[in-house]
């Protein structure tokens, strides 16, 4: 019976059934519930098998269930389940019905096998995913999630427009690989680009992640991005472009991450880094590559979770994710530094950690495929990962200068959120097989080789001895109170400024305008006054004289139209 | 939040055991630890074969180096960086999260010996 349902469905009930229960444990126990049935029937689903669903003319695929998304759709329900055992001390109906929805979206999309039911999804991941923004209820998170939610709508009204241009060129709605070359695909390409945070097209997340509530940042860094990084993997592998911009969404954000303060927009750049690995895995779009995309896309969720939830259980300690007003939190809150911790390895990508085991199979896929200069440019961006995230995030939290706070470790909810996905980064790290037993395509790769292991821990251990020297010499940027402008600069302060100016001069034409009729007009009464007033010239004789004046105008029109008629 | 000096026998034992880190002269330890294990890292290199894909790869040391340097790079272009997009937290008005303290509601701020 479990497999006639599409599992999107189950998280909708679950939604509902939510509000037939208290507060308190037992929605603490559903929001769990629904995740762990849902992975279970996905689980035990028959790869290759579809679900259709008759739409006006079209033929919807509800459930196109195949490896690809067979393994987003589990991981997915692993990151729905870890956030809402992160969030079981929240008692904010929108945030755990937001939740819910939000993840049973990302889900349906995921399965979606046409591009018609991948719309409704897209625009129900946006819809559901504002709420756990605006639930901080600050006038700063409305703002931001105003902003959050018209790019969001935006991209799905690009990808509506897209599938409407795609489907008068070919008549097909399936979702399946596309070739860049018609308007149609590439609107839809944008709009997957926006949700994957491309350059130029990334500031909502910076934007918006650091400005969700503490739980909610963990559930959000979860879907929305890793379902576009599936809809380019299901739609667009192989297509070159993306390699360039995948290269270049690797390096532009760890100059960002570097320099910024809030840490958990430090994370929001790091993910967009790490994004830029999946993307290019895509865009070289070998079996292998794919395999690295799917597996680090995988990995990523949970260790980028880990890392949210550390920052969010220091927040929720102190108030506060600033570098500048953290650190040496370590004496107070040693299991959650342990944690990030072991985030901050798998991240990095130390041997034992599950970000060796899947980033270095795309780095391989590169080096295969001779892209010298990609292949340079990926190892210089796992350097820059090591030192934002790997490096700055436990490092300025829980060591450096002695902050004086002395909070107390979070909840115990929290702490089992953080065992569990630290644990999950440790084992697939440890023990890959079984997360490659579940990618898409057969696995032909050793991680552990030895020229593997010693040069990725070259690499890392020298970057940290650079590190090292550069804070002994006092080189390394401190970590100062301040904002950074990037690309959202272009529409939160030059925007506005432009329609300001722009607004001014119009309202001065109009105004001019307005004065100068209004000048006219009243020199026209005044003229009329002046003539026919009391006092006026006409009003003199009137009412004969100038009676007999207009008799005699009409008298002299009408001889005129008589002598040229 | 409690002053500097907090009686390190009533922090977490894990958290006790950390304290070494800010001992006199740990830092300086775990430096030079460091500093010896990536000398014995790009002596392995000289240990085992390299097959890599490209020549660069297989010269002793490179991946020590590359991630030397380019990290070095890296975070001195940030700190230029910085100077150029570097504005203050209310740059953006009053609007903005980054002028706004996280509301109360929604954190549990507890002293470790509360």
């Amino acid at each position: 019976m479990l497999d006639q349902i599409p599992t999107a469905f189950l998280f909708f009930a679950g939604a509902i059934a939510l509000f037939a229960l208290p507060q308190g444990r037992l929605r603490g126990a559903l929001l769990l519930i629904v995740p762990i049935i849902a992975a279970w029937q996905v689980w035990g689903l028959e790869i290759g098998s579809h679900q259709t669903m008759g739409f006006f003319n079209f033929e919807l695929d509800l459930m196109r269930v195949d490896k690809l998304s067979r393994i987003f759709g589990l991981i997915f329900c692993l990151a729905a389940f870890l956030g809402n055992l992160y969030a079981w001390h929240v008692r904010d109906t929108v945030q755990q019905v937001a939740a819910l929805l939000y993840a049973g979206s990302a889900i349906g999309a995921v399965f979606a096998g046409d591009l018609i039911t991948l719309f409704f999804y897209w625009e129900g991941t946006a819809i559901a995913s504002v709420f756990l923004i605006w639930a901080r209820r600050t006038e700063g998170a409305f703002h931001t999630g105003m902003r959050y939610l018209v790019i969001q709508i935006g991209s799905g009204v690009i990808l509506i427009a897209g599938v409407a241009l795609y489907y008068r060129d070919t008549g097909s709605i399936a979702f399946e690989n596309m070739t860049l070359g018609s308007l149609g695909t590439w609107l839809i390409f944008l709009s997957f680009g926006v949700k994957a945070a491309f350059p130029l097209l990334h500031n909502w997340l910076q934007d918006s992640y650091p400005a969700a509530t503490i739980t909610g940042t963990v559930i959000l860094s979860a879907f929305t991005t890793k379902l576009a990084i599936y809809a380019l993997a299901r739609g667009f592998a192989g297509t070159e472009i993306l390699i360039y911009i995948g290269v270049v969404m690797t390096l532009f954000p760890i100059f960002f991450a570097e320099i910024e303060n809030d840490l958990r927009r430090v994370l929001a750049y790091s993910l967009n880094n790490q994004l830029g690995f999946m993307i290019v895995g895509i865009g070289i779009g070998t079996e292998m590559a794919l395999n690295g995309t799917a597996s680090h896309a995988f990995a990523h969720i949970l260790y980028k979770a880990l890392l949210f939830m550390s920052v969010g259980a220091v927040m929720f300690r102190t108030g506060t994710s600033k570098a500048s007003e953290l650190g040496g939190l370590y004496r107070t809150m040693p299991k959650t530094a342990m944690f990030c911790l072991v985030g901050a390895a798998s991240i990095s990508a130390f041997p034992l950690f599950s970000g060796f085991v899947t980033k270095s199979i795309i780095l391989d896929q590169a080096a295969a495929g001779h892209m010298y200069i990609v292949w340079l440019a990926l190892v210089f961006a796992s350097a820059g990962v090591l030192s934002h995230s790997g490096i700055k995030i436990p490092f300025f939290m829980f060591f450096a200068h002695d902050s004086g706070m002395r909070p107390k470790e979070p909840p115990f909810h929290m702490l089992l959120a953080m065992g569990i996905t630290a644990a999950l980064c440790i084992a697939i790290g440890v023990y890959p097989e079984p997360l490659y037993a579940l990618l898409p395509y057969e696995v032909d790769f050793t991680p552990y080789t030895t020229s593997h292991v010693v040069g990725q821990l070259q690499l890392l251990l020298f970057a940290l001895l650079a590190f090292g020297i550069l804070m002994r010499t006092g080189i390394h940027p401190p970590e100062l109170r301040a904002v950074n402008l990037d690309a959202d600069w272009t529409y939160r302060w030059l925007l506005p400024r432009i329609i300001r100016r722009v607004a001014g001069v119009v309202g001065a034409i109009w105004n001019g305008t307005l004065a100068f009729l209004g000048i006219r007009i009243k020199s026209i009464i005044a003229g009329l006054h002046h003539s026919h007033g009391p006092e006026g010239r006409m009003a003199r004789a009137w009412p004969t004289g100038s009676m007999v004046i207009w008799i005699s105008v009409l008298l002299g029109a009408t001889l005129i139209v008589s002598f040229f008629g | 939040m409690s002053d500097h000096e907090t009686d390190p026998s009533k922090l977490p034992a894990l958290g006790r055991m950390l304290l070494w880190v800010d001992k006199p002269g740990s830092a300086n330890k775990i430096f030079w630890a460091l500093a010896v294990v990536c000398g014995l890292l790009f002596l392995a290199d000289f240990t085992f074969e390299k097959h890599g894909y490209f020549d660069v790869e297989n010269l002793p040391g490179f991946f020590g180096a590359y991630g030397f340097i380019m990290f070095t790079g890296l975070v001195l272009a940030a700190k230029g960086l910085r100077v150029l997009i570097k504005r203050d937290e209310d740059f953006y008005g009053d609007k903005a999260v980054d002028r706004e303290e996280y509301p109360e509601s929604g954190l549990d701020k507890v002293d470790h010996d509360a």
